[in-house]
């Protein structure tokens, strides 16, 4: 395992919370003369040369993300921190603001800058109480050094960092649904066109940006943007942070360049698998498409070697699972996540995810009928564009790749059922449907 | 404080309340993992009792510094919310009004934006609330077997209170913790075990049958002094608050805070018919000015369009340097970087 360039998890372990530390680590050194003489675009235009992509699961490339904000719309531009991260495995958000939430801050002010900002939120998701903590006494810090409020540092910038909490709701991640979270309403996603970058928060021009994206920018303005890039794969540059869970010996965050074959990240990083052989990975969270033993050995991680595969990057949380699990015990698992958390504003998805959990369980507990999969993979055929988020392809997804690439653990538990093969008794009273 | 007069007009004719309705038609199978329990039979408090605890400066500071933050007070209702859990634990009736009415919002969209979100309490809970993650990092881990266990120890089920009012069990979706998978969160606090009389969660661990008795055991030694924590993390000073928030003293920012955009990227080639110039503009571009360079002076070539992607001098030449200078509104910015002009490829002939 090669030493690897730190970007985001430079700080970890050296006690950066506090101001002063991350100082003497060369913190807020990118809030000099050198940042206030650069306009706007010239910011713009040294993300976009670093060839940064969104850390939070889409990969949209954030150079281009931020030249879309309309300038001199007479309106304020806000910059909205995701940091409402419940995606099933990814866990690397939580550990960046616990460790180093002055980078956060450093980042955001470079991100203000560039946008015109007066005011930034950090939307943390609820159950994320100590981040809050943490956050909240380096924001206290940074106002008292300085490098917030009015007049930065003597410049005509000002720029505030309030932090949101949010109350525990998963969809609240998507960027239109935070941006309603935000404004105090339930958090449904809106549809789009308009898009946030042009009318989001209470009708003005949003950036929504994941914590890692942001937390990437003090370390691009301090080496040159080319530097940056020349980390990653052509096109997209740069370090990221891995979420490795599951079964391996050392679940952790570590962070690798992009292109890092996924074997190196499970044996060299992670310790290698434990409790049995390798059965299947889950390269980008919970949504994504699981690959075999034999896809992963030739899987590298970055964007476009994963979309190849017909799976994603995601916000690279590697779920590693071992041949003692049964898929279809997991796609349950996720079923009644999906289900549980689907906002109920679209009704394939309200009702979809519904009924593929119920089916997942009545399978799990050994009441499968035959043909359950089929119908389930019609189901989830039918979830692509036709709601407002993708929520319910992050359940349809799955499921038809669990049930084409493990058929045959759906096929075992199936074959619990004595009475398989007879056709389902009608088990709701509603007229039409007949589960 | 500004209310919309009809809206809490005719929700305060309307007793709302967290009643069963009629028996849903379509009932899931209990087999389902069960959630938090919305509508359990609870005594609200009435609105004297309610408001005596949240109509305090204290609170009252709070609420003025988070309706500081946002353009519209609604955006503080989540916070606000919180607030009232801090205070009473749980989110009755008449503290979902008191903060619809803090916030300038009708009651039912209060009502909807706290039934919404899961981590809003309807009824009082446990001294420890105990939330077990169930999703798939910590179910390949065993979470499962976890849950019956503490489940089996405290003699309830998921979702319930023990009748002493120490321990509510719940499961929930994932905790971001999955590297520690299992795990749980011990009221605000995420745990794997008990270190030196602390809950902990140091990497690596993970929750076990015994890490649980401990916590367990914590608990109960903690019973008459649960450790009590801010709800919003703390309150941040300093903060001039969002400009336009009612009442704000923040100024919007300046628009030119900024220097200038200076032309990006310029590129000069040339060939027999000229030199052409190609950069990179930003969208407030005004006017453009092309120079070259004779001796140590700068001569003006020409002036393209903002709108234009390309500009030819037909009298340059390889070997000439030119530089642009743009303007934005009044403000000239500094001159781009010098760029000296190269042979222009020939354009390879396409095969007929």
């Amino acid at each position: 395992m090669a030493e690897c360039v730190k970007v985001c998890t430079e700080n970890f372990g050296k006690g950066a919370q506090d101001i002063e530390v991350y100082k003497k680590l060369g913190g807020y050194e990118n809030i000099s003369e050198r940042l206030f003489n650069m306009s706007q675009f010239e910011v713009i235009d040294y993300v976009q040369r670093s060839n940064l992509r969104g850390r939070g699961g889409a990969g949209f490339p954030t150079g281009m993300k931020w030249s879309f904000v309309p300038r001199n719309s007479g309106k304020p531009v806000y910059i909205v921190v995701n940091a409402d991260e419940g995606e099933g495995g990814t866990f690397k958000d939580h550990y960046l603001m616990m460790e180093d939430p002055h980078r956060l801050i450093e980042g955001l002010i470079i991100a203000g800058w560039a946008l015109g900002s007066r005011s930034a939120y950090i939307y943390v998701r609820g159950e994320f109480l100590p981040c809050i903590e943490t956050l909240n006494k380096a924001l206290n810090q940074a106002y008292a050094a300085g490098y917030l409020g009015e007049n930065i540092c003597g410049t005509k910038f000002s720029f505030d960092i309030f932090v949101h909490r949010g109350a525990g709701a998963y969809i609240c991640g998507e960027e239109t649904a935070l941006i309603n979270s935000l404004e105090g309403q339930k958090g449904q996603p809106r549809l789009k066109p308009p898009f946030p970058a042009v009318s989001g928060a209470w009708k003005s021009p949003t950036c929504v940006n994941n914590v890692e994206t942001i937390m990437a920018l003090p370390w691009i303005f301090k080496h040159e943007p080319e530097e940056y890039a020349k980390l990653g794969t052509p096109r997209a540059g740069g370090t990221k942070v891995f979420c490795i869970s599951g079964d391996v010996k050392n679940p952790g965050v570590y962070e690798a360049p992009l292109g890092t074959p996924m074997m190196t990240m499970i044996n060299d990083y992670a310790g290698g698998v434990v409790g049995g052989n390798l059965k299947a990975v889950l390269p980008g969270g919970s949504s994504c498409a699981p690959l075999t033993a034999e896809e992963c050995a030739v899987a590298t991680m970055d964007y476009e070697c994963l979309a190849s595969m017909k799976t994603m990057f995601g916000s690279g949380a590697m779920i590693v699972i071992n041949d003692t699990h049964n898929m279809a015990e997991l796609l349950n698992v996720l079923g009644n996540f999906y289900s549980h958390e689907s906002c109920g504003q679209c009704t394939p998805c309200r009702e979809g995810t519904g009924l593929i959990h119920r089916i997942l369980n009545q399978i799990v507990e050994g009441k499968g009928h035959d043909g359950d999969v089929e119908f389930m993979q019609s189901l989830s055929n039918g979830f692509g564009g036709v709601t407002i988020c993708p929520l319910s392809v992050s359940l349809g997804g799955p499921v038809s790749s669990y049930t084409t690439k493990f058929r045959s653990d759906f096929d075992e538990l199936i074959a619990k059922n004595p009475d398989r093969a007879k056709p389902r008794v009608q088990e709701t009273s509603r007229p039409g449907i007949f589960w | 404080m500004n209310h919309k007069q009809g809206a809490i007009h005719f929700v305060a004719n309307n007793n709302l309340k967290f009643e069963d309705g009629p028996k849903p038609l379509f009932v899931r199978p209990s087999s389902a993992a069960p959630v938090q329990k919305k509508n359990e039979e609870q005594k609200q408090p009435s609105r004297e009792e309610v408001r005596a605890l949240l109509d305090v400066p204290e609170i009252k500071d709070r609420c003025a510094d988070l309706l500081s933050r946002y353009p519209e007070p609604q955006g503080a209702l989540l916070e606000v919310l919180w607030l009232v859990q801090g205070v009473l634990g749980w989110v009755p009736t008449e503290g979902i009004r008191w903060a619809a009415e803090v916030c300038s919002c009708a009651p039912a969209h209060a009502l909807g934006v706290a039934t919404f979100y899961t981590m809003y309490n309807h009824a009082p809970k446990g001294k420890f609330l105990l939330q077990f993650c169930r999703n798939i990092s910590c179910a390949i881990k065993g979470a499962q077997p976890l849950i019956k266990y503490i489940e089996n120890k405290l003699g309830i089920k998921s979702g319930e209170t023990t009748p002493d009012g120490l321990f509510t069990i719940l499961q929930v979706e994932c905790l971001g913790s999955c590297g520690n998978g299992p795990m749980m969160l011990v009221n605000d606090d995420f745990a794997t075990d008990v270190v030196d009389g602390q809950l902990k969660m140091k990497r690596g661990t993970t929750l076990t049958e015994e890490s649980i008795d401990r916590i367990v055991e914590w608990c109960k030694a903690h019973a008459n002094n649960v450790p009590k924590r801010d709800v919003l993390g703390g309150i941040v000073k300093g903060h001039m608050g969002h400009p336009n928030a009612p009442g704000a003293t923040a100024k919007p920012q300046v628009a030119d805070y900024a220097p200038p955009s200076p032309v990006l990227n310029v590129k000069a080639e040339a060939d027999e018919t000229g030199a052409s110039l190609t950069w990179k503009g930003a969208p407030e571009f005004t006017k453009l000015v092309v120079e070259k360079k004779n001796g140590s002076n700068w001569e003006v070539v020409g002036e393209p369009s903002v709108k234009d992607k390309c500009f030819v001098d037909a009298t340059g030449k390889v070997g000439d340097t030119y530089r642009m200078i743009a303007t934005s509104g009044e403000r000239v910015a500094k001159p781009s970087l010098e760029a000296v002009a190269t042979q222009k490829p020939v354009p390879e002939e396409k095969a007929v």
